[in-house]
């Protein structure tokens, strides 16, 4: 058999021989290898399932951040983002252009205003939130989030927070008589009939909100002409970036062809994550969290490396001494101990990867069910979470997170490797 | 112009208060296509002259001329150079690398050399046959004999196309017959006009010592005798 190392060009012999050998030594000790490999491929499942787990909550926190009431992208004008104001709306015929526009996302327009609300025993402000049931459906879930009675915007029926409810005394069936004053300056003024109580969801809805339907707004507030924000919903939340320009490219279009009025100011498109900054950081701290975690793992595993060096080190330093004495430099064997450390980290990121990504996926099909211990779910940053805890992952995540380990590995296998570029072959030949 | 030549040679080690005189005031020369050996009792220095000579130490005084070149002022990188084109070694025992097969250790010196594969692949094998080994050629150290080992190294040695070649008792771990046979194979290949390699090695083996040419007898670090 010809040796390897003849047969590659001339010109990349040396490294190419520096190879040969590296991979050749890395199987005189199999097993020293192998359990090597083996602690830094666990460390890598480690990070590897960490990463899904935190990934998967993260996406749990999109989905209950976007999917209870704010929707993935908010339109509004800019008056009423400053002091909501109650006249600056965005025309109807904005609505209809966006959902012509833009088939596969979905569209839910609401209106807001506040008012005074009064039960047999009491009143107290509330805050009266419009919304299309039909559309909303689509966008969020919050018609859903009923605790008692009916989920009902027909005739004059409403939704009532859970702590206004129990201020005002009231429940499904209770009649309820709203003030207002309308946008024509003129006093509003209705009986609606409670069809449910809500979940709390946002704090300051459940002591004061409202939900009605668009229709009945539009006869009590006198206020036809548009809408005060539309909530939009995307099949696919990672292409957010590109819609929310393709979103600001059609709102600027239709600004042309349809200008506003003046003092409303112009429609702005915002992201859930300008909407709600917080839930953004959490989310990005716990990236650097995963980062930090990651190092800590591997580089804990990457001490197996080192010390398996160390004993090669020890155990060849008669023959390295041999091939220092008969010229080769401090630097080729340097190499060629990274190069081992390469190998090794190599076959450990394979591993790892592979047997991470498989756990990884039974755990995004299984999730890891708390139910029995927690039965209503358990309370993280201010959100609620289903009590079962369901992974994703994510292969890019996976890449990086080997070539972690590999940069990890390579960068402890120089502290043993240092130790070649000082080798006196005199002194270990004796 | 000799091509060795060592004046004033001395070491001195350092073991704690202890100094340790391994060699004094060595004055010696060698001419190329000499086939010198080294004797002395254990302890005499033997080792310690080899390895100024070789530049794997480096004396506490004096100075080593070699092929013109005085080691003592080389840097670390030009003396890795130096014994990479100038120099062969073959030490007692442990000469190869364990995962290399016996053409590739010979080869690997001329990889290093940078000499295009057709060349070295035919001196290697060459070399390898002239000490005998024609056959054994892709065992790995393990599957040969300790004479074949060193063997190999000294077609490793002499592949490399050095000026001198330098040998740390090279027959200690051998039987007398081998270590015979290996001395002639040394001496053989010293005779090669072409070559025109110079042989210097140490030995405590008076068989070995027959075949030598020349004699020189260290004691305490100082050369007691040296002849012809
Ligand atoms: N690194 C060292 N530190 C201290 N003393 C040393 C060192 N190396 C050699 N010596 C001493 O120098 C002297 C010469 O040693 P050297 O190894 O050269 O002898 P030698 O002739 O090769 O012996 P042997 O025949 O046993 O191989 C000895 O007294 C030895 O103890
Ligand atoms: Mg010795």
């Amino acid at each position: 058999m010809k040796p390897l190392f003849t047969t590659l060009s001339p010109a990349l012999t040396h490294p190419a021989m520096l190879v040969f050998m590296g991979w050749r030594n890395i199987w005189r000790n199999p097993v020293r290898s192998l359990l090597t490999v083996s602690a830094l491929a666990g460390g890598l499942i480690i990070v590897i399932l960490f990463s899904a787990l935190l990934e998967g909550m993260s996406r749990q926190m999109v989905h209950y951040a976007t999917n209870l009431t704010s929707g993935h992208i908010q339109l509004h004008r800019q008056a009423y983002i400053d002091d909501q104001d109650l006249y600056a709306t965005l025309p109807w015929d904005y609505l209809t252009a966006l959902e012509q526009r833009f088939p596969h996302l979905t569209f839910a327009p609401r209106l807001q205003a506040a008012g005074l609300a009064s039960s047999k025993d009491s009143s107290t402000g509330v805050m009266l939130r419009a919304v299309d049931p039909k559309r909303e459906g689509k966008v969020t879930v919050q018609l859903d989030k009923v605790a008692k009675g009916r989920s009902d915007l027909s005739d004059n029926r409403v939704l009532v927070g859970k702590s206004l409810a129990k201020k005002l005394a009231l429940k499904p069936g209770s009649e309820l008589i709203l003030v207002t004053q309308a946008a024509d300056g003129s006093i509003g003024n209705a009986i609606f009939i409670v069809s449910g109580i809500l979940k709390p969801l946002e704090p300051g809805f459940d002591r004061a909100g409202i939900l009605m339907s668009i229709d009945n707004f539009q006869q009590l507030m006198v206020l036809s002409e548009g809408f005060h924000e539309l909530a939009v919903h995307l099949t696919q939340p990672e292409q957010l970036p590109q819609i929310q320009q393709q979103l600001i490219q059609a709102i600027t279009d239709l600004q042309q062809q349809k200008p506003l009025d003046e003092w409303g100011g112009a429609a702005v498109v915002r992201s859930w994550q300008q909407l709600t900054p917080m839930v953004a950081n959490m989310m990005q701290m716990s990236q650097s969290m995963l980062t930090v975690i990651g190092f800590i793992v591997v580089g804990l595993a990457s001490m197996g490396l080192v010390n398996t060096l160390l004993m090669a080190l020890h155990e060849r330093r008669h023959e390295l001494g041999i091939l220092r004495a008969i010229g080769m430099k401090g630097r080729h064997l340097m190499l060629l101990m990274l190069i081992e450390s390469f190998f090794l980290a190599l076959l450990a990121a394979l591993l790892g990867a592979g047997l991470g990504s498989l756990a990884g996926l039974w755990l995004e099909s299984h999730g890891i069910d708390f139910s029995s211990r927690m039965p209503d779910g358990y309370d993280w940053g201010g959100l609620v979470f289903e009590p079962v805890m369901t992974a994703y992952l994510n292969l890019t995540q996976v890449a990086g997170l080997s070539l972690l380990m590999v940069t990890v590995a390579l960068l402890s296998a120089l502290i043993p490797s240092w130790q070649l570029i000082k080798l006196k072959p005199a002194e270990v030949l004796r | 112009m000799a091509l060795l030549s060592l004046s004033n040679i001395s070491k001195i080690y350092q073991q704690g208060e202890l100094t340790v005189p391994a060699l004094q005031e060595v004055n010696l020369t060698v001419e190329q296509g000499e086939f010198a050996a080294l004797v002395g009792p254990s302890g005499s220095g033997k080792t310690t002259l080899l390895n100024i000579i070789g530049g794997l130490d480096t004396p506490s005084e004096g100075e080593v001329m070699l092929n013109g070149r005085d080691m003592t002022r080389l840097s670390e990188s030009e003396l890795s150079d130096f014994r990479l084109f100038e120099l062969g070694f073959i030490f007692q025992a442990y000469n190869l690398v364990p995962v290399l097969s016996a053409l590739e250790n010979v080869e690997l010196i001329m990889v290093l050399q940078g000499r295009p594969e057709k060349e070295r692949r035919e001196r290697a094998e060459h070399f390898l046959t002239l000490v005998g080994l024609a056959d054994q050629m892709d065992r790995r150290p393990s599957g040969l004999s300790g004479g074949q080992q060193q063997r190999v190294a000294v077609a490793r040695a002499l592949a490399a196309g050095p000026r001198l070649v330098l040998a740390d008792e090279p027959t200690a771990n051998l039987d007398s017959e081998n270590a015979t046979a290996l001395l002639d194979i040394m001496y053989t290949l010293s005779q090669d006009k072409e070559l025109q390699t110079t042989f210097l090695f140490s030995t405590h083996d008076p068989r070995v010592m027959e075949r030598a040419r020349r004699i020189i007898t260290l004691r305490d670090g100082r050369i007691v005798a040296d002849e012809c």
